[in-house]
């Protein structure tokens, strides 16, 4: 058995060897590279990232050594999603005088993002798939990412493989630390998901909610029990639990009121510690539960999302008729995608949906992506801003401004959606959220860091 | 605005790691100035309960970070990042003799840590935080293989990648059996290793081993398409440790590239059914402790005398590295590892050797970080149990531990991944 698989192994060489002649150019360079690497005397190199298995929000250090000095290599992730999509990134590097490279204190000269970026390979990710505009989003948050990482002879993209591969690593990448529990919330008519960190509490908590894509992703909320934070992402809309129509915000003032008390009054809970976050249209259900309802969040946080209503509202609560904006203020690019950024634009807003934002008490800290093509987050901050300023409470509000991030300001080292996939019926629709790589990376990094410090200093203290 | 003071927090980095990794524990919001116990739990596999602790008081902020702060007393006392780990021990009431040694190595073990208000009498008191924490012997994309070929038993590790990478043939003692955490550690590090089982617990005198298995073992590995044949080296311990020299010193058909013995023992291992074993039929020399615990070193200090029943260590060729304990209770390895040294350096081998001896250390010198075991249960053959005495201070062998494995991994490094010769000595 052992014997068959050596010979194979010889006629996979002879294999590259014949190869050589069909490739192009540059191709032969690095199959000859490669062969040649094989048949020195030498083991592999070896790949290492540690920690191998990390939560999300935490960076990893890949280093590769026994390499020849002063040498091209390139470095790919690669991930495949719950949806099958492959995920690749890749950059180019070259080794110092010792033979190493070490993503900590190295620049990539090429590939999917260039400079200093120990994290670029899992930021950096993009889909190879079939399918158009997918994101990468966790759906089952009990499980790992798991990312292997490979090191290759040359400065070769993924696509070409003109070599083989030099080495490999298998790195986890855990929403969920060790200890943390996932409860479902099927109760009072409220559809959600708990988390709750190891241990006997009493915990802070946060009510974690998200856009009118609707659904109930839970990985924001895994992260805060992961960092010591009792969570409930709550769904409101696009849930098969939820009454109503599928695609309607069905929900009214009662459901938000009723989820932020079954935060406060679990019994694992500091009632008076509990904050909230939103992110798109979840900013303004924020800044309505903060005003409106009589509960005492302990703090804010709102990422590029509307102080007022985009939605056509029934009656006096935030339910509608159905789930969309007042098409007339849609955008289209060259491309075709579209941008909801005009929905929000005040002047396109009736005075009617504003909400009485002096009446927030508490610390709020905003999270603005400048290349944000989905929200006018830029007017929603200066509303904001200056009601808050009117009536005396300046000292209450915090706003981060990042330079070409755009709508979409996730937890670290995911990667950047520009544009996706909005809806398939009644027509095929895609959406454009902005942002660019490397300041977006950059963005959700110091915006993740500085959530954690804004909750630590008034969840905590 | 008022609130209730915020309950203490406990932050346990890496919550998954590898044994071999060091963690942080750090507790913060605890009330300025206060007296805390921090303590490790771990249920083991075998259905034992395991626990260290250690008391500590907080700084003027509320902070306790067991990697800077001194532990007033506990199962370990001192700045001691890593004491929750190696300073475990039996809960009070266990069963005697326990020693925790990971069979499943595909799971991790599980540590629950938690904080508790004060320090006499904390257990009785709810903890006020708590973390659980994971720790594998095996890291992501590592395979393992059962191996049963042309007579050889064993456990293969595989790192994850093409390769070809050096390989380790790991062998264990006495007490027999089939461990393979070690083996799945080092290929964590990039090694193809084989876990070799020589023969089951209390069985050693029925088995007839020949010296052709190890070295078929040892072909098994080399002949590994992902393996390089000429960087495959020996690491034993005990009775693995006479193996590893005999195969490297004189064997025709086997030549590691390194050899590593923990536990010096360099008695001829050329036929089992004559080894040391055998020594437990003979009373003399045979001694116990006031716990009715045995003392076998003496008995294999006659040995010494007898050249027959040596290896000769002059003709070994490859790099060698021999780790002992000052305090083992249970073999002469510090006169052993003094015999090997004359031996090479009366062959003009000297240069080969790396020693490393470690005061108030035992015998069983095992991956950092795991608890001490100053005597536990041993099948003997006929499979009649005895409490063997292995020695060693908990503090200090700990530390042996900790340094010798980062010796051992940088030893292998040197010569199965690097390509330096041995250099003369000073």
């Amino acid at each position: 058995m052992l014997r068959v698989r050596k010979i194979q192994q010889h006629t996979v060489l002879k294999l590259i060897q014949c190869f050589t002649l069909q490739r192009r150019q540059t191709s032969l360079h690095h199959a000859v590279g490669a062969v040649q690497w094989l048949s020195r005397n030498r083991p592999a190199p070896l790949l290492t990232a540690a920690p191998v298995r990390a939560i999300v929000d935490e960076p990893i250090s890949i280093k590769g050594q026994f390499l020849p000095p002063y040498s091209p290599v390139t470095l790919c992730a690669r991930l495949h999603c719950e949806d099958g999509d492959l995920w690749e990134a890749f950059a180019h590097y070259n080794t110092k005088a010792d033979g190493t490279v070490n993503l900590t204190r190295d620049h990539s000269v090429g590939g999917s993002y260039l400079g200093c970026e120990p994290m670029g390979l899992f930021w950096g990710l993009r889909p190879y798939g079939e399918r158009e505009g997918p994101r990468l989003r966790k759906k089952n948050i009990e499980t790992s990412y798991v990312v292997h990482i490979s090191l290759w002879d040359g400065h070769v993209s993924p696509s070409e493989r003109p070599s083989t591969e030099l080495a490999a690593v298998t790195a986890e990448r855990w929403f969920m630390a060790p200890g943390v529990r996932r409860i479902e919330i099927r109760q009072n008519g409220i559809v959600g998901t708990l988390f709750l960190p190891p241990g006997p509490g009493l915990f802070p908590a946060m009510l974690d909610l998200w856009g009118v894509g609707g659904g109930l992703p839970e990985y924001r909320s895994a992260l805060f029990a992961s960092r010591g934070y009792a969570s409930l992402s709550l769904a409101y809309m696009k849930h098969i639990d939820l009454p109503g129509p599928f695609h309607c915000l069905t929900v009214g003032d009662s459901y938000f009121k009723s989820a932020f008390q079954l935060l406060q009054e679990h019994h694992q809970v500091c009632a008076d510690r509990v904050g909230i976050i939103g992110l798109s249209y979840g900013v303004y259900l924020t800044l309505r539960i903060a005003t409106q309802f009589g509960v005492k969040p302990s703090c804010l946080i709102c990422v590029n999302g509307p102080a007022v209503n985009i939605m056509k509202s029934t009656g006096g609560d935030s339910r509608t008729q159905d789930s969309d904006s007042d098409p007339q203020y849609w955008t289209y690019d060259h491309q075709g995608y579209v941008t909801f950024k005009e929905v929000s634009r005040l002047h396109n807003i009736c005075p009617g949906s504003r909400l009485k934002l002096e009446n927030i008490t508490c610390p709020l800290m905003y999270i603005l992506g400048e290349d944000d093509l989905n929200t006018s987050s830029v007017e929603s901050v200066n509303l904001i801003e200056e009601t808050l300023r009117a009536a005396g409470k300046s000292h209450l509000f915090t706003c981060l401004s990042y330079p070409g991030a755009g709508h979409l300001i996730e937890p670290p080292y995911t990667p950047l959606a520009r544009t996706s996939l909005w809806r398939v019926k009644p027509i095929k629709m895609m959406v454009a959220w902005g942002g660019h790589v490397s300041p977006h990376a950059a963005a959700q990094e110091d915006a993740w860091r500085n959530i954690q410090e804004f909750m630590e200093n008034n969840l905590r203290q | 605005m008022s609130q209730a003071a915020a309950p203490p927090v406990l932050c346990v980095a890496p919550s998954r790691a590898l044994v071999d990794e060091k963690i942080t524990v750090l507790v913060e919001n605890l009330p300025p100035g206060s007296p805390v116990t921090v303590r490790s739990h771990h249920h083991s596999d075998d259905q034992d309960d395991w626990e260290a602790y250690a008391h500590y008081v907080s700084d003027h902020r509320g902070v306790v970070s067991v990697s800077d702060d001194m532990s007033f007393g506990g199962t370990y006392s001192g700045v001691e990042p890593m004491g929750l780990l190696w300073s475990l021990r039996p809960v009070p009431g266990s069963r005697t003799g326990l020693r925790l040694r990971k069979k499943n190595v595909c799971t991790p073990l599980l540590f629950h840590i938690s904080v508790h208000s004060g320090h006499e009498g904390f257990r009785e008191r709810p903890p006020l935080a708590s973390a659980l924490i994971e720790r594998w012997y095996v890291a992501p994309g590592v395979q393992r293989i059962d191996v049963s070929e042309r007579g050889v038993r064993g456990t293969l590790f595989l790192p994850p990648g093409p390769g070809p990478f050096p390989g380790v043939l790991d062998m264990w003692g006495g007490g027999g059996g089939l461990h393979e955490y070690r083996a799945a550690l080092l290929a964590c590090h990039g090694y193809v290793a084989l876990a070799l089982e020589y023969f089951k617990p209390g069985e050693l005198k029925s088995t007839d081993l020949e010296y052709s298995y190890f070295e078929t073992a040892f072909n098994l590995i080399q002949e590994h398409p992902r393996v390089m044949a000429d960087r495959v080296g020996i690491l034993g311990l005990s009775l693995g440790s006479s193996l590893a020299l005999s195969l490297a010193a004189e064997s025709k058909t086997v030549q590691p590239r390194a050899c590593i013995c923990i536990g010096s023992n360099h008695c001829s291992g050329r036929s089992l059914s004559g080894s040391p074993m055998v020594l437990i039929t003979n009373p003399e020399g045979m001694r116990v402790d006031e716990n009715n615990h045995h003392i076998w070193r003496d008995m294999a200090l006659s040995i010494l005398e007898d050249e027959s029943k040596l290896v000769d260590v002059g003709k070994m060729s490859c790099p060698l590295m021999v780790v002992n304990g000052a305090d083992d209770q249970n073999w002469p390895s510090t006169e052993m590892a003094d015999d090997i040294t004359r031996r090479m350096r009366a062959a003009g081998k000297e240069h080969l050797l790396t020693r490393l001896e470690y005061p108030d250390a035992g015998h069983l010198i095992e991956p950092p970080f795991s608890p001490h075991f100053r005597a536990t249960n041993f099948m003997v053959p006929g499979r009649q149990k005895v409490i063997l005495l292995w020695g060693g201070q908990t503090k200090p062998h700990s530390d042996a531990q900790e340094d010798s494995w980062r010796k051992i991994l940088s030893f292998l490094q040197q010569h199965l991944y690097g390509n330096q010769c041995p250099k003369a000595k000073l």
